[in-house]
């Protein structure tokens, strides 16, 4: 046990405490959502994963463009496969809260539904932009330059749209209250806040496993790490 | 860049494609469709014409030109030539599916003045996206990639474009129309910003 990894036993710690007080703990008793508020500590840090998660990738990627070190580009990939992965949980739990509170899996005109999909849809086609070349230098460099700009239009696609738009039924969009009208005690936020944590940890902790598979596969098969210029 | 004037006969297709695509949809709908659609659809077309006119704008750079721009000028210039080339191309292309679906079906949005300006911001977006997403789908061989890439990409700025389209038709609030408008415009700053500053990666070679 060494000190190094003190933030995947803080990791897990966060998410067992975040599961058990997910399905044991007290819950405020609130109209329509009744139990389904629990989804809170579930369907909400996937979101804030995934974003985590993209803002990395775009970071890496800006990296990758300063400096060509192929490592950036393996860590900008990862990092945008996790995030992914965290924004189709994100989809599954909202559609399974959605289906209890608003009546159907999928709402039209629910902004921010259709932006999610579409953030999807815009790294998909990240991952066959990837797929499409051959020579590894091109596939980073371009791979990094449409990543920034699909962050940049991710960006503007779920936090700008939404509030112009003025048509969404999340808590705090058109009308709506927020979140914070339904903490009357803040014992949400005591669980709230902690999952958050968790589940970041958890996407980076999963990032990090896909990065050492990524240099074992390419050591094994004796694929330079080194700079290509 | 007047290089692009060579190529006559492909702003002819995309003449022809335009023209071809408004008559199809008149036919389809027999000649009858109400305003909301009438917006969609007018945007969808366009949307579609841009890919395929601006799909070729980095293709046939590929071999000798390509080596004789780079002697020539710097990628910022190359890119902000590309980008107002396309983006009059664009406009114009838009116009005519304009006229053409105004021809047509004899409908029209209620406000022109706005709808202009709808037109003119759009078509600036739509060429800042599509000529640096075109500058990378060049270099691979999947053709269909640049669709894949902009579709999503250009998603928020469709959005807001058929939005300000609507407002054009009818709107409650003048606040709503300025509203709209400036988050265009600012989209478009945020392109062609982007692409300025991205460009010269995917250019070195």
């Amino acid at each position: 046990m060494s000190m190094k990894n003190w933030w995947k036993y803080l990791c897990i710690v966060l998410l067992l405490y975040t599961v058990f007080m997910g399905f044991k703990g007290n819950v405020p008793k609130l109209d329509i959502l009744e139990q389904s508020i629990r989804n809170l500590y579930f369907h909400v840090p996937m979101w804030f994963s995934m974003m985590a998660m993209m803002c990395t990738s775009m970071v890496f990627s800006i990296l990758y463009l300063s400096i060509s070190k192929i490592d950036y580009d393996i860590k900008a990939n990862a990092f945008a496969k996790v995030g992914f992965v965290f924004g189709m949980l994100g989809i599954l739990t909202g559609s399974v809260w959605a289906r209890a509170t608003w009546g159907a899996w999928w709402v039209f005109a629910e902004v921010k539904l259709n932006g999610a999909a579409a953030a999807l849809l815009v790294y998909a086609a990240y991952f066959i932009l990837r797929g499409s070349f051959d020579d590894e230098e091109k596939k980073a460099r371009f791979a990094a330059v449409y990543s920034v700009f699909a962050f940049a239009m991710f960006m503007v696609l779920i936090n700008v749209i939404p509030r112009i738009s003025n048509s969404s039924l999340h808590p705090g969009n058109g009308g709506n209250p927020g979140f914070n009208s339904y903490d009357l005690d803040s014992s949400l936020r005591m669980v709230f806040y902690p999952a958050v944590i968790g589940w970041i940890l958890l996407s980076v902790w999963i990032a990090t496993l896909i990065i050492r598979i990524e240099k074992i596969f390419r050591k094994k098969h004796g694929l330079d790490l080194m700079e290509r210029h | 860049m007047e290089l692009e004037w060579r190529q006559k006969t492909a702003l002819g297709t995309i003449f022809i494609y335009v023209i071809g695509t408004t008559f199809l949809i008149y036919l389809v709908f027999q000649g009858h469709i109400t305003i909301p659609v009438w917006i969609a659809l007018f945007w969808i077309i366009a949307l579609f014409t841009t890919v395929n006119a601006v799909s070729k704008s980095f293709t046939k750079d590929a071999n000798e030109q390509f080596y004789y721009l780079r002697t020539i000028a710097t990628p910022t210039e190359i890119i902000l030539s590309k980008v107002m080339y396309n983006a009059v191309l664009i406009t114009v292309l838009v116009l005519v599916i304009y006229a053409f679906l105004f021809l047509f079906f004899n409908e029209r949005v209620e406000n022109a003045g706005w709808f202009m300006c709808t037109i003119i911001l759009g078509s600036i977006g739509f060429s800042n996206l599509f000529t640096l997403l075109s500058s990378i789908t060049a270099r691979t061989q999947n053709f269909v990639l640049l669709a894949i890439l902009g579709f999503p990409i250009i998603l928020p700025l469709l959005l807001l474009i058929v939005k300000m389209s609507e407002l054009s038709n009818f709107a409650i609030q003048q606040k709503d129309i300025y509203m709209h408008l400036g988050a265009i415009a600012l989209l478009d700053m945020i392109t062609i910003i982007l692409s300025v500053v991205l460009f010269p990666y995917i250019w070195k070679d």
